[in-house]
């Protein structure tokens, strides 16, 4: 539970009362019960750090943030997930999609990428130009705070 | 009115019509909309996902992009929207942490000073323009088209961050009223779409937006209106996904909230701004197109 509190966004476990509120807004609890934010939280508490970060259960968050609305402790649920994410990911857990777009981001500042046709079209309808002109004062960020590496290990 | 303008990713890259409404609308309005030069992605959920730091060291570069310009960035979607605010946030409040990415800022030449706020389109017309200005605007009022309105999640929650801006949150109902159709109340309107976990968890994803959309279809409404291109996407493009694997058909039209106002205001689609929506438009806004 430490290296969770100890993160930014994590701090939020250490005021769950394990009341449930989170899990009974949460719009995807409501589809699958492999997802359950309390119960979640409460592994994370007890300590059960391998079955945590283990394949799916960071992955189910939808980041809705209706659970950051509804703890009556202000602990943040979704917070936390983030602050998970981060562990996760340090340990190789992170699904294509997100490695993806993280790899996007390093190489054209950007994480979606227009298609040849858009940018075409930009070009006869006088939009401005998609440019990759911050590119490289984002890969010089990214060196400073590390994710590059990560973004070459995913 | 003058905002740096904050295009993001998804919109020039899959939404072209979305950004050529705006760009044709806002200056009807009395709104200037300045291009930021250079900036970059805005770090949403999928990036945070992967480094605190650089989610806010990215967010605060763009910031330090609109405060050289001295303006206030205006973004047309939640995620851009959500990230950039949290970070504006963040940064005024908290020194600390403040002066750890101005260190790293330092080295690209940059520095954040906390000076502009960070809007979206909601409201820039809504907050900043006024919905009387918006009705004034309106030539020719869709008169009583029931109309579901998808805030989309970022732009009231958490609700803490949007209670300090004193932001209500039924602005974008009182918008669409104002371009005269009904915004007509649905269950789980305050649901996310699902569109988070597109690429993530694609059958989940699915699964939300279907039940949003079975909700619109419950409250008997003609059409759906979004502020967000994820929202967009999910919902328009979703309708064909949740089809081919529930073989369930939901027929919703879904309009750019920009594109009801466009039309309000006397402006038509081209064809293929009306052919960027997945689910025909024609039918409902037949006398519109």
């Amino acid at each position: 539970m430490s290296e969770v509190a100890n993160t930014p966004r994590g701090r939020g476990i250490l005021l769950c009362i394990q009341c449930g509120r989170c899990s009974s807004g949460c719009p995807v609890a409501r589809l699958t019960g492999e997802h359950n934010p309390r119960r979640l939280m409460e592994m994370i508490i007890l300590g059960f750090k391998k079955d945590v970060l283990s394949a799916q259960l960071p992955w189910y968050c939808l980041s809705c943030f209706t659970c950051l609305d509804r703890c009556p402790q202000g602990g943040d649920v979704g917070e936390v997930m983030f602050a998970l994410r981060n562990i996760a990911v340090r340990q190789g857990n992170v699904p294509a999609g997100v490695s993806g777009q993280a790899k996007a981001l390093y190489e054209t500042a950007r994480v979606i990428n227009p298609v040849r046709s858009a940018l075409d079209k930009r070009e006869t309808m006088g939009l401005v130009k998609i440019t990759t002109d911050g590119l490289e004062e984002v890969q010089k960020i990214l060196k400073i705070t590390g994710m590059e590496k990560i973004v070459k290990s995913i | 009115m003058k905002y740096a303008f904050f295009l993001g990713c998804l919109i020039p890259a899959r939404e072209l019509s979305y950004e050529v409404s705006v760009r044709k609308v806002l200056p009807e309005l009395g709104i200037e909309l300045v291009d930021m030069k250079g900036a970059n992605c805005c770090a949403p959920f999928s990036i945070q996902s992967i480094d605190h730091a650089s989610w806010l060291t990215l967010a605060a570069r763009d910031l330090c992009i609109a405060e050289e310009m001295g303006l206030d960035v205006m973004t047309l979607c939640n995620d851009c929207y959500e990230s950039l605010l949290m970070v504006n946030t963040i940064l005024k409040r908290d020194k600390q942490t403040r002066d750890k990415v101005n260190e790293t800022l330092s080295q690209v030449g940059k520095e954040y000073k906390g000076k502009i706020g960070v809007k979206n389109l909601v409201d820039v017309l809504y907050g900043d323009l006024g919905v009387k200005k918006v009705k004034d605007a309106i030539k020719e009022p869709f008169n009583g088209l029931r109309v579901g309105a998808q805030p989309g999640c970022h732009l009231t929650k958490p609700k803490r961050i949007h209670f300090e801006l004193l932001r209500g949150f039924n602005d974008l109902d009182a918008l669409v009223q104002a371009t005269g159709a009904e915004s007509v109340p649905y269950e789980r309107k305050e649901m996310c779409c699902g569109g988070p976990l597109r690429d993530i968890n694609d059958d989940l994803a699915r699964k939300v937006s279907r039940q949003k959309l079975k909700a619109l279809k419950d409250a008997d409404v003609q059409a759906v209106t979004t502020v967000c291109p994820f929202c967009f996407l999910q919902l328009d493009l979703g309708q064909l996904e949740i089809k081919r694997h529930f073989n369930e058909d939901y027929n919703l039209p879904v309009i750019h909230f920009i594109e009801l106002l466009r039309m309000g205001m006397g402006m038509k689609l081209e064809d293929w701004e009306i052919k960027a929506h997945r689910i025909p438009i024609t039918g409902v806004l037949k006398d519109r197109l």
